[in-house]
């Protein structure tokens, strides 16, 4: 694993600081989780409980979540890279108020595999596959720059490989996948951008889904959340990671990260100046539909 | 529980002959919460609606379902019949069971049948969520905007203004008057064109009620019917209305001359110019791009020495020359708009076989006006463009941009084959010895004195009409070569002729479409711009407060022209004879329970129809403006997590209708 | 036409443009096949791809949604929404097996009667070829419970009451 301690300790000071000046009234981050291995979100309110902060490449957790919970106080947060796209987006949509919001931005290494109780060296694939280590909002950044590679891959291969399949393969596919889904909604609970007061999957009026479970209802919740996540999605991966029956829904998620920046050009988060792709149109723009 | 009436009509055979309306009412009796079916030949007719009326009394229905033609033919009109009966008139939902079933599945009565139970079903599923919906009311601006300056507009704009009301009329030209001030004289009567249009320009011009904004255009439009707020840009003519007198020195002594779009090319107008010498208002223009002192400005510019003139700034006795002028933009309230853009001709150089526009003798219907006009470049002599000669050798081809499937033009312009037969017999006047022949295809002279005329051009003036088409037309020294055909003597014809007439067809004029775009309102394949409906409601567009008159809607003369921009007077003054207008309830709504405070239905609407409003907590969250609300549903569709609905066609009841469709 | 099935087309259409040109379908005597069930919008841009997600959820072989041409929208920009919407949502559906002619969005002016009816023709007939739907968003169908009438024996025992125990509901 790469050596990470300085983070740590920037990270401790500066809570320390924001805390005692009385500048923020919280400061989520990571703590060692009880295992003693991994990490767990950490939400530390008093200077002299600073030291409990850690930064190591266990901590996968997009805190972005809390952020929102939180939002009515003046908060800081640690984000990785990733993360901070996933603020951006809170930004945008007007959940954190950036004024408020003071982002402790990590030049993140990258996150290992971990689970309860275990964890090693193997960088998580969306780790694997990332381009950009830098925050892409923050108000103290830490860690030492990373030196993007080029990858040698295809980031999208798997959606690709899934998407060549013939039909009836694909179709097979999804059904065992969703088929062990238990609509327990963890997917939906760990992520930032699922936000909403009453998630339309809940609701019976109108009715949109469907109390069964089975299949097709278990499907569409599916497709709903992910068209919902829509050019909003920054692939963070928790949703995959929480699962507890290990539904691939990073292949669905990222089906649509794909479309969106091969139709619109545009990933989310990075430029909240940029309006996402469903709120804004091209007049002249030709997406290969409407005839 | 809701108590459903359910009214078939059979209208006539139209429903009836095609769906087995027994077998639709034995399917939707046992819906359940459906208490009354009802049948009706004609639902719409008096006995129809009166039965309609009598069942929701007598059994208290509180939702009527009507299985008949579209929607948008009767739903107003059921809506009031409901509405009398005491019901609430959006407690009515109509199936489409003609122009979407009966009149496209004639050949299959059982899927027919079919189909229009299923869609009766779907209303039943939809109305059974309806809500009773109250419109609220707004004041209205009492003000109309007419958008062309030609008959039809001027017509309007005098009606309008006679009824009391403030008209302001925006010309894109300098001048008002459109095309009626380009033509010679009219058919039937053979009157003298200007002299029938100018005193209706002067009274446009001197009405206290009309303002005229000439040299104007439309650049953006807002707001809904009573309630428009318009934006018009003025522009600059670089010569001040205020203190320009019309004195005419300064087009005088202009030394340049460019081609003039009056005259249509055949003839020059001075760079600081009039239209024509009736224009109203009779402030001239300066031409910019082709002014000596501006291009003397440009040249200082890039080090080159060009002479400076400024002969019109000179002579101008009141100093009306205004370099500087800028253009203006005015934002306007109007509620009423009527839009008379008129047409302009087809353009013959499209036609290859014909010389592509090259052939200076062959020219169009408008060009030849110009050519008789007293007024004109040639000072109403007969002089053909080439070498000035006199042609004695005239010849007119019909349907150049009519009728033609190849030019994208299938339409009849319906007044073609009169003005060929007027300038024939004006030809005729000017010179007995013109032989005028005219190619057609068809005559149609369907106005009242037109066949009349049009026999009276044969017989007692001797133009030969000669029913067949031109293949080919080429220059043999100083003759155009018309290669024929004179269908009913079976033979081709050759004529050498000194002039040649193309009877071009009628276009909507340029930026038609831009400009209903800009409204908001439906054009054709054409371009025309589309009625509410062709045959009952042809001054009317689908969206409410906005007119059209005259040929922006389709090829007519001036006659109907005139009655249009009459009739839409009277449109608008009913408009205007109330005080409150209802708008329409089927806006959106938030729930603020749900919403998040996201505001992308803020981002997706139109109209910028929601406002924050701030929660309990101080978070803002989005709320709707119902007046700016014009309830197209972009919000909904959407907004994450359903927070927002449109009354009239809620989710859930879209949903509903999916599951009673889908069965 | 005969179809070895009769698929289920569920059209969305605007009330301006696309429902007016249907309208017009119907004013001038054309045909088209009738396995086409319209529901009415205001706008292209009111459907929620949602509602779509639940006619396929229902059992629909196909949708069209019908709206006004790039430009002409009534409402100036539904269109362009619903463009961008059911650009995404048609690659996204068919990645999960639902073929991507089996979602179509159209530009129908009201003064295109026959580009409609066209249309339908050609859409019914592709969707016919592609045969029924085999991918898992599909809802399977219920067999509807049999009843049969008071006093007639029946394998199952009799509920109390009279009423015949109910066959079992199908499913795959």
């Amino acid at each position: 694993m790469v050596a990470v301690e300085n983070i740590t300790q920037l990270i401790q000071e500066k809570a320390r600081e924001l805390l005692s000046s009385g500048q923020v009234e919280l400061v989520i981050g990571y703590q060692r989780a009880s295992d003693g291995v991994t990490a767990r979100p950490a939400f530390v309110r008093k200077a002299e409980d600073a030291g409990k902060l850690i930064f190591d490449q266990t901590c996968t957790h997009n805190l972005g979540k809390y952020a929102i919970e939180h939002r009515g106080k003046s908060l800081a947060i640690v984000a990785k890279a990733c993360d901070t796209f996933g603020i951006n987006v809170l930004i945008q949509e007007k959940q954190i108020v950036r004024e408020k919001t003071y982002v402790i931005g990590i030049n993140c290494p990258g996150v290992v595999e971990s689970s309860f109780g275990e964890t090693g060296d193997r960088l998580q694939y969306r780790c694997q596959i990332c381009q950009e280590h830098a925050p892409a909002v923050f108000d103290y950044i830490v860690g030492d720059p990373i030196l993007e590679k080029p990858l040698d891959f295809d980031p999208y291969a798997k959606v690709k490989e899934l998407e060549a399949l013939p039909q009836e393969e694909r179709i097979a596919f999804w059904e065992k996948h969703f088929d062990r889904c238990i609509r327990c909604y963890a997917c939906r609970n760990a992520c930032p951008q699922c936000y909403c007061t009453e998630c339309v999957v809940e609701q019976i009026d109108p009715n949109w889904v469907g109390a069964p479970i089975q299949v097709p209802e278990k499907q569409i919740f599916h497709v709903i959340r992910a068209f919902h996540l829509a050019g909003r999605c920054i692939g963070c991966n928790e949703c995959e990671r929480v699962c507890p029956v290990g539904i691939p829904l990073s292949l669905l998620n990222m089906k649509f990260s794909l479309e969106v920046e091969q139709q619109f050009g545009y990933k989310p988060g990075r430029d909240p100046e940029v309006c996402a792709p469903l709120a804004t149109y091209q007049p002249d723009e030709d997406l290969g539909i409407g005839g | 529980m809701a108590r459903i009436g359910v009214f078939l009509c059979h209208c006539g055979t139209n429903i009836a002959g095609v769906v087995r309306i027994s077998q639709v009412r034995e399917a939707v009796k046992d819906i359940p919460q459906v208490v009354l079916v009802e049948e009706s030949k004609y639902m719409c007719s008096e006995m129809g609606q009166g039965g309609i009326r009598e069942a929701v009394e007598k059994h208290k229905l509180d939702r009527v379902i009507i299985s008949a033609c579209s929607p948008r033919m009767h739903e107003n009109t059921f809506r009031k019949t409901v509405a009398d009966a005491g019901l609430n008139p959006y407690m009515l939902e109509i199936a489409n069971v003609r122009e979407q079933d009966s009149w496209v599945h004639a050949d299959d009565k059982d899927a027919a049948t079919e189909k229009a139970i299923a869609l009766t079903r779907m209303a039943v599923a939809k109305a059974l969520l309806n809500q009773p919906l109250t419109p609220k009311r707004v004041g209205l601006t009492k003000r109309a905007l007419v958008i062309g300056g030609g008959i039809a507009g001027i017509q309007a704009a005098l009606d309008i203004a006679n009824t009391g009301h403030q008209v302001v009329l925006v010309e894109r030209e300098p001048t008002i008057g459109g095309r009626m001030a380009q033509l010679d004289k009219t058919f039937p009567t053979l009157d003298c064109s200007s002299c029938i249009l100018t005193p209706r320009m002067v009274e446009a011009n001197q009405h206290p009620n009309i303002t005229l904004l000439t040299y104007s255009e439309v650049t953006s439009v807002s707001g809904f019917v009573g309630n428009f707020q318009v934006q018009i840009r003025q522009k600059a003519r670089h010569v001040d209305a205020t203190k320009c007198t019309g004195c005419g020195i300064c087009w005088q002594k202009c030394p340049d001359t460019v081609p003039s779009e009056f005259d249509t090319g055949l003839g020059g107008k001075k760079i600081i110019s009039i239209p024509f010498a009736q224009a109203i208002p009779n402030i001239p223009v300066i031409d910019m791009p082709n002014c000596r002192y501006v291009k003397h400005l440009e040249g200082q510019k890039e080090g080159k020495k060009l002479p400076p003139c400024r002969i019109c700034e000179k002579l101008c006795p009141t100093g009306a020359i205004d370099w500087d002028q800028e253009d203006q933009v005015l934002t306007e309230d109007f509620g009423a708009i009527v839009v008379a853009t008129g047409f302009k001709p087809f353009d013959y150089g499209r036609y290859a076989e014909f010389g592509a526009g090259k052939y200076a003798d062959v020219i169009g219907l408008l060009q030849l006006e110009r050519l008789l006009s007293a007024s004109g470049p040639t000072q109403g002599e007969l002089k053909r463009p080439s070498d000035g000669a006199h042609p004695k050798t005239v010849v007119f081809l019909s349907c150049i941009g009519s009728r033609d499937e190849r030019m994208g033009k299938p339409y009849c312009s319906k007044v073609c084959c009169m003005v060929m037969a007027k300038q024939a017999i004006l030809l005729k006047d000017h010179d007995p010895e013109i032989q005028p022949y005219v190619f057609y295809i068809d005559v149609r002279a369907g106005g009242k004195d037109y066949e009349e005329f049009y026999q009276r051009s044969q017989r007692e003036q001797g133009v030969l009409w000669l029913r067949g088409r031109v293949s080919k037309l080429y220059q043999d020294g100083g003759k155009i070569m018309v290669m024929g055909e004179d269908s009913l003597m079976g033979r081709p014809v050759e004529i050498a002729a000194d002039l040649v007439v193309m009877a071009t067809g009628m276009e909507p004029n340029d930026g038609a479409v831009e400009l209903a775009q800009t409204l908001h309102i439906s054009y054709d394949t054409n371009n025309f711009m589309v009625e509410a409906h062709p045959k009952l409601r042809p001054l009317e567009t689908n969206t409410d407060g906005i007119f059209l008159a005259g040929t922006v809607s389709g090829p007519r003369d001036i006659p109907e022209t005139v009655a249009q921009g009459s009739g839409v007077a009277a449109k608008v003054a009913g408009l205007f004879s109330k005080d409150e207008l209802a708008t329409d309830p089927m806006v959106a709504n938030v729930d603020p329970m749900r919403c998040t405070g996201c505001f992308l239905c803020s981002e997706v609407c139109p109209y910028g129809a929601i406002d924050k409003e701030p929660a309990r907590d101080g978070r803002l969250l989005a709320k709707v403006n119902e007046s700016l609300c014009k309830g197209c549903g972009l919000c909904v569709a959407g907004c994450r997590g359903n927070c927002i609905n449109l009354k009239g066609f809620t989710s859930q009841q879209v949903i509903e209708e999916i599951m009673a469709l889908c069965r | 036409m005969s179809l070895d099935y009769e698929p289920r087309i569920i059209g969305f259409l605007c009330n301006w443009c696309a429902f007016a040109g249907a309208d017009l379908a119907g004013t001038t005597r054309t045909t088209y096949p009738s396995n086409i069930r319209i529901i009415r919008v205001p706008c292209s841009g009111r459907v929620d791809p949602l509602l779509v997600l639940k006619a396929f959820q229902q059992g629909a072989d196909a949708v069209l949604i019908a709206g006004c041409h790039p430009g002409d929208c009534h409402y100036v920009q539904g269109n362009y929404y619903a463009r961008r919407r059911f650009a995404l949502l048609r690659q996204f559906l068919d990645y999960l097996g639902i073929e991507k002619e089996r979602l179509r969005l159209e530009w129908v002016s009201a003064s295109e009667g026959r580009k409609f009816s066209r249309l339908v023709t050609e859409m019914t007939q592709e969707v016919a070829r592609l045969g029924p739907r085999k991918d898992t968003v599909k809802r399977p169908a219920r067999q509807a419970p049999v009843l049969r009438p008071l006093g007639q024996e029946e394998a199952a025992p009799a509920l109390k009451g009279g009423a015949a125990a109910p066959a079992k509901s199908g499913g795959e």
